[in-house]
């Protein structure tokens, strides 16, 4: 993980004025904030066809005929996905990637920023490419790409070729999944929801063995029963299971190993939250037509929701539970069940600290930007708030947001939000 | 495929006879246990209340006969009757409890495929609502699951199901496409962006498939009136950008499902407060009443604004302003899932009064309007049943010729491409056009300030 103490946790304000890149560029893209607070850019656009990106006012040596997705990795590292010479290729901190592709996209990194991989096509095949390596074997399609923690990369690949309305041959099963490359020898009529195991090694997936058969795979074995459909599997039990939600007979079930794990049925499942290798496992139900709430260990939340419930995860050490949920046209955020009752327009994922006691967010209400700690929104208005970090001592709070045109850095004590 | 037809033709002339491969394939493959068991599984477990109460209530009075253009384009043929397509499928499959011929079945996928646009125009019309719809998408359940759905339709669901868009458009395509059209729509204004990903952007704008595919140049219109309309938008590069929805209309819903919730899981993960949808009816149908319901979401997990309410806005605010009226003469086409399914039809009016000098109302209009005749899979079933789509779309033709109109405004992607048919093959002089087409012609390309 990240080492977040030797960043500067002591300086209350920093400023970089932004507002005067509008006059120096033709004009200046999203801007992207380093974890740190330190340094902040955009793509800006210098001439027709000629990008760059500008960090804290200085602009890479580097010019691009087209750039995009311009990022902060979570060591720091920013990246783009640039194109040169009609040749597109991954750049970071202002260098490219020796390889050259005829597209790259769906960028993503590990968790540390060690590790970063996208989904590549060239010469009208496609692959995956992780840290400048371009897989060995190509194919005509590919989607849901997928870079595990380890640098492990794996991807839906088509393997055979398929004539234009060829249902037939579409029926038969067309495609496997990919693995650093290589693709697993059985194939599937559709493959969905890839999900790596804690090592990067094994891969889970739901997929469908015909019209109406829908499965799980294992390491590309589908498990022998079939359903009515099924959601995104995931590993537990020191990846020896996988679980996943099931659809049998109009309900929705969730399943180990092939065989019924909870108890009770839901009307429909969303995303699986899991902590301690499966010693907690929560998900996003719905156990009324149009209501949502979380199940824990098969025991649901009192709190419910009529819109949705976007994610739902567990902090580092299991004691927090968070969904981040709609309700009556607002976002809100509870934890462990409780909601903080922000009504939101828009509203992020926190951040929380190691301890599970903070939690740290932002929200856009009424087109003006808050910070948000433990439910409290912190009274100063800003026009936009970047993810905001929580100190390794957890009393602190960096701040990063834009106002009138400036960038700000501010450390805030916890005392001055709560 | 070379067009035969003339509007003299006998309404009969070539129904029975179209070879579709997908459905002859499958019928070959069929034993009668398998006929009797999926009949009389989704027939008893995935029916309920509703079901039993069509079967039970309709009295064959024939009010809703009126009310179906291909009933009226044929004849007045009963058997092509809202009520007659029923006793023609599910009732025959009830009393014979499931044990049907596959000749029947020929019938049924012909009829509950080509010749019902689950328009739901004529439960306006009967006394005690019955949704012939809901009847006929059920019949297309059946032939989902018998693997009898014409060829056209499957290939468009399984591309689908395997890229969650309609055409196959690989997924870097999608990007290069919107890449291009960004920097073709410079030629109006220099620093015009289609922004990609912008997370917590105001407004998602999503498309179906046939945009980028075919008519990227709606992409290129649209990103002009989101700049002039000065908005904080974006597209996503991700799959989940297609609203569109085949599998909702061949009975696939657990594909219906996925792909409904891609789409509001995309729109999700950008943060933004909306999703505004580019002038597509049977999308809208999807991601408002039909795909998000399967998923659990009653109502639109995320605000579904359809073009026609978009455009009312910008042009009733005052964010696009319309430089000089458009001159020829319109007249518009109430597509069905956005008039009947959702009351734009007036908004629609508004937004023609204030582009256009002269609107001419076709009749009848409104939530009363006929359907296109390609909508609900129709013209999706492709080129074999193209012939017989014409013959059964003989009251459409009319309708638009009587208007005289020079042009027709079809805010919708499907009753456009099915009324060009209409147009091509009776020889009308009609041109057909989007609102989109029509604001980005008449706009004044100047950017929206706040203050002004
Ligand atoms: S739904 Fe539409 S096309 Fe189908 S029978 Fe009714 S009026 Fe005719
Ligand atoms: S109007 Fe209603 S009751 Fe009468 S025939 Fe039609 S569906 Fe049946």
């Amino acid at each position: 993980m990240i080492n977040k103490k030797p960043w500067d946790w002591d300086s209350e304000k920093k400023e970089i004025p932004v507002k005067e890149w509008q006059e120096r560029f033709n004009w200046v893209e999203e801007l992207s904030v380093s974890p740190d607070g330190e340094k902040i850019a955009s793509i800006v656009n210098l001439d027709e066809a000629q990008f760059s990106a500008c960090v804290n006012g200085e602009i890479w040596e580097e010019t691009f005929e087209k750039a995009w997705g311009l990022r902060f990795l979570s060591n720091g590292n920013l990246t783009a996905l640039v194109c040169k010479d009609e040749e597109w290729t991954v750049c970071v901190n202002g260098s490219f990637w020796e390889t050259r592709f005829d597209y790259i996209w769906d960028f993503q990194f590990s968790p540390d920023g060690s590790f970063m991989g996208a989904a590549v096509q060239k010469d009208g095949q496609y692959g995956m490419a992780v840290n400048d390596r371009m897989w060995d074997e190509l194919y005509d399609n590919i989607s849901g790409v997928v870079l595990s923690c380890q640098g492990t990369s794996a991807a839906i690949v088509q393997v055979e070729p398929l004539g234009q309305g060829d249902i037939e041959g579409f029926s038969r099963g067309i495609f496997s999944i990919a693995v650093d490359g290589i693709a697993q020898p059985e194939k599937f009529m559709n493959i969905w929801d890839l999900s790596f195991d804690s090592k990067g090694k094994q891969v889970a997936s739901s997929i469908r063995k015909n019209r109406i058969d829908y499965s799980i795979s294992k390491n590309s074995q589908a498990w022998e029963k079939n359903f009515q459909f099924a959601w995104k599997p995931e590993f537990i039990n020191k990846d020896t299971s996988v679980i996943a939600p099931v659809r049998q007979g109009g309900k929705w079930f969730l399943f180990k190993d092939e065989a019924p794990f909870w108890d009770k049925s839901y009307e429909q499942f969303g995303q699986l939250a899991i902590h301690g290798d499966g010693k907690k496992i929560a998900a996003i139900v719905s156990d009324r037509y149009g209501k949502w709430t979380v199940s824990e260990n098969d025991r649901t939340w009192a709190l419910h929701c009529d819109s949705m419930i976007s994610t739902l995860f567990y902090s580092d050490n299991g004691d927090s539970l968070v969904a981040v949920f709609k309700d009556q046209g607002f976002w809100d955020i509870a934890v462990n069940g409780k909601p903080w009752n922000l009504k939101a327009d828009k509203l992020w994922n926190p951040i929380v600290s190691s301890n599970s006691e903070i939690l740290a967010t932002r929200m856009e209400k009424e087109g003006i930007f808050y910070l948000v700690v433990n439910g409290k929104v912190y009274q100063e208005r800003f026009d936009m708030i970047f993810e905001p970090q929580i100190s390794p001592d957890n009393d602190k709070i960096l701040l990063k947001a834009m106002k009138n045109g400036i960038y700000l850095r501010q450390i805030l004590t916890l005392d001055k939000v709560l | 495929m070379q067009e035969t037809l003339t509007t003299n033709e006998k309404p009969e002339s070539n129904k029975k006879d179209v070879i579709d491969e997908g459905v002859e394939k499958g019928l070959a493959r069929l034993t009668p246990e398998k006929i009797s068991t999926v009949i009389n599984q989704v027939l008893t477990k995935e029916t309920g209340a509703r079901f039993k109460v069509y079967v039970e209530t309709c009295m064959r009075c024939g009010l809703c006969a009126d009310a179906c253009s291909i009933f009226l384009s044929n004849d007045r043929d009963p058997k092509l009757s809202p009520a007659g397509k029923v006793k023609q499928t599910i009732l025959e499959m009830i009393n014979k409890k499931g044990k049907v011929s596959k000749q029947l079945l020929k019938d049924v996928v012909r009829i509950a495929h080509t010749e019902c646009n689950v328009c739901k125009k004529c439960s306006m019309y009967c006394p005690f609502g019955i949704d012939i719809a809901y009847m006929m998408t059920l019949v297309r359940r059946i032939c989902h699951k018998l693997e009898i759905t014409p060829l056209y339709i499957q290939d468009t669901v399984n591309s689908h199901s395997a890229t969650m868009n309609q055409m196959w458009v690989k997924e870097d395509e999608w990007i290069d496409t919107l890449q291009w059209q960004e920097e073709d729509a410079r030629e109006e204004f220099e620093n015009l962006r289609i922004p990609l990903d912008k997370d917590g952007a105001d407004i998602m704008y999503s498309v179906i498939a046939p945009e980028p595919k075919f008519q990227a140049g709606l992409i290129y219109q649209t990103a002009v009136i989101m700049h002039a309309a000065g908005l904080d938008w974006t597209m996503p590069s991700t799959p989940g950008w297609d609203n569109s929805n085949m599998a909702m209309f061949t009975g696939d819903f657990e594909i219906s499902g996925r792909i409904a919730r891609a789409h509001y899981e995309t729109a999700t993960k950008l943060h933004v407060k909306k999703i505004v949808m580019g002038e597509c009816g049977h999308a809208f149908r999807s991601v408002y009443d039909v795909g998000n319901r399967w998923v659990g979401w009653a109502m639109p997990p995320v605000d579904l604004v359809h073009a026609i309410d978009f455009y009312h806005d910008l042009l009733t605010s005052g964010r696009i302003k319309v430089k000089e009226q458009y001159k020829k003469t319109v007249t518009l086409h109430d597509p069905c899932n956005v008039s009947r399914g959702r009351g734009l039809h007036n908004k629609a009016r508004e937004i023609v009064n204030i582009l256009c000098e002269s609107f001419i109302e076709m009749t009848p209009n409104r939530e009363h309007n006929y359907c296109c005749g390609a909508g609900g899979g129709v013209i999706n079933c492709g080129p074999p049943w193209k012939g017989s789509r014409m013959i059964n779309n003989r009251e459409k033709k009319e309708q638009l010729e009587r208007t005289g109109a020079q042009v027709l405004i079809a805010p919708c992607h499907n009753c456009h491409s099915g009324l060009e048919d209409i147009v091509h093959h009776y020889g009308l002089k009609m041109e057909i056009k989007f609102l989109g087409d029509i604001i980005f012609e008449v706009m004044e390309k100047t950017i929206y300030q706040k203050d002004s």
